[in-house]
């Protein structure tokens, strides 16, 4: 159905979106998820050509729709959008606002266009609001609308553009559940959205956007249970980390411990778990410390909002390196204390490098 | 860290405060070492330590070491909080002896 090849975009010298190559299929629901900031609005706007993109191609059907003779107002009445911020004719009754596109671009008759109007407000659950005015309407309401206008356009497809950005929660779920209902009834959909359930259930794709490219795409299950590239799950987790590299048995052991406790402030981690944190770390980084006379190590604490685990990754350009093996003739009192904080330790070599990830207990 | 030392009834007390670890752990163990030669009898008392790890445990025995071997014996007191449980995690508890207070441990080597 739509086909992107190689899509790019530049706002002067910034570039928003790089190179993205997508297919979307009649019926499918895309979720598009990821950071601000990363083009995924940008990249909806380009799909509707609301922006022209810098380069690539973007098909509908097999017709390029960015070559100049594309009828634009065709390709927007096939791709219509919801935005975030509703965009409703204030001036306007709301059945007015649904009327206008069909009666003025589609040359409806205006009873058809009205009685058309008034079965969707009735999908959208509004139909006694239809002489209302968009200013007598709540946020939920006004996106009910904007939908069931949207939808009078007969499109193929609808690009939502956040379409719960903008609302008080107690009002999200009411556009959720018409959002949902138009899944169901098979209406080809791309959906921009950090409502991570919704994108989990409703979609039957899921695109993760980061760099200005799509990182990661995949069924919902996927990219939502398990994920397969490191920003993605650092996003699916809402994981937080701080780095530190060290170079040489001398580290400044206070100096990471004064970053780990500032770390933890910020993500209001409680005093014992910071306690157990800075112990268990200083016992990692001692298990580290025969191998960094000769190489080094990338040190990762990271935690996760969503789940509330702290983990401990260690990254040392040594491959040979066994960090915890059991010494003959020694204490073994540090990796008592690893074994006895740790909730899991994973510990693996991978493209010459070993790395070992310590999963702190919670507490 | 810090650490001080006075006589209590013929007994060497040895008070270390702060943090006990990879960092002062070679402070301690040079310290004590040559605070407790020539004493037979040694109480650490541990109430103001906030904090140990391995290397701060290694520390402990490396500087009772001498004193043993001379003879002497070394009796830890006040272990509580995370220290505490820092010493049974690793089994520490069964190397020294340990008093619930500095009374107790001075009470025991008279």
């Amino acid at each position: 159905m739509i086909k992107v090849d190689h899509l790019s975009k530049s706002f002067g010298s910034v570039e928003v979106l790089k190179d993205v190559s997508v297919e979307i299929n009649k019926g499918e629901v895309i979720s598009i998820i990821g950071p601000s900031g990363t083009g995924k609005s940008t990249f909806l706007r380009c799909l509707n050509l609301l922006e022209v993109p810098t380069g690539g191609t973007i098909c509908i059907d097999g017709k390029n729709v960015l070559e100049k003779k594309a009828d634009l107002s065709l390709v927007r009445q096939r791709m219509n959008m919801v935005f975030q911020s509703f965009n409703l004719f204030t001036h306007l009754s709301v059945i007015e606002n649904l009327t206008l596109g069909p009666i003025k671009l589609r040359r409806m008759e205006r009873a058809v266009a009205e009685e058309k109007a008034m079965s969707l407000l009735r999908l959208v659950g509004l139909a006694e609001k239809a002489h209302a005015f968009p200013g007598e309407l709540s946020g939920g309401q006004k996106q009910r609308v904007a939908i069931a206008r949207c939808m009078a356009m007969e499109p193929e497809i609808i690009l939502f553009d956040e379409p719960t950005s903008a609302l008080d929660p107690t009002m999200v779920s009411e556009v959720l559940s018409v959002i949902r209902r138009l899944a169901r009834e098979g209406m080809t959909m791309a959906i921009v959205t950090h409502e991570m359930d919704f994108a989990k259930d409703v979609s039957n794709r899921v695109l993760y956007m980061d760099e200005g490219i799509i990182y990661e795409e995949g069924s919902p299950s996927q990219i939502f249970e398990n994920p397969l590239k490191e920003k993605t799950r650092a996003f699916i987790h809402r994981i937080r980390s701080i780095r530190h590299r060290l170079i040489s048995p001398d580290y400044d052991l206070y100096a990471i411990n004064a970053e780990v406790l500032f770390f933890c402030e910020k993500q209001i981690i409680s005093r014992p778990t910071r306690n157990s944190l800075l112990l268990l770390l200083e016992e990692v980084l001692q298990l580290y410390t025969p191998y960094l006379s000769s190489a080094e190590v990338e040190l990762t604490v990271a935690y996760s909002e969503k789940s509330g685990t702290i983990e401990i990754i260690c990254e040392c350009t040594n491959e040979d390196a066994i960090p915890l093996a059991e010494n003959a003739g020694e204490d073994n009192f540090g990796l008592a204390i690893i074994r006895n904080l740790a909730e899991r330790i994973d510990f693996q070599r991978i493209a010459g490098k070993s790395c070992l990830t310590v999963e702190m207990k919670k507490f | 860290m810090e650490i001080q030392a006075v006589e209590e009834k013929n007994v060497l007390v040895v008070r270390i405060s702060g943090r006990l670890d990879a960092v002062t752990a070679p402070e301690y163990e040079s310290k004590v070492a040559s605070l407790v030669a020539g004493a037979a009898r040694v109480v650490v008392d541990f109430q103001e330590l906030e904090y140990v790890s391995s290397a701060g445990l290694r520390a402990l025995l490396m500087a009772a070491k001498p004193l043993k071997a001379a003879g002497g014996q070394m009796r830890f007191a006040n272990v509580n909080g995370s220290v505490k449980e820092v010493f049974h995690i690793t089994g520490f508890t069964s190397i020294f002896p340990i008093d619930a207070s500095l009374a107790e441990s001075v009470a025991a080597f008279s």
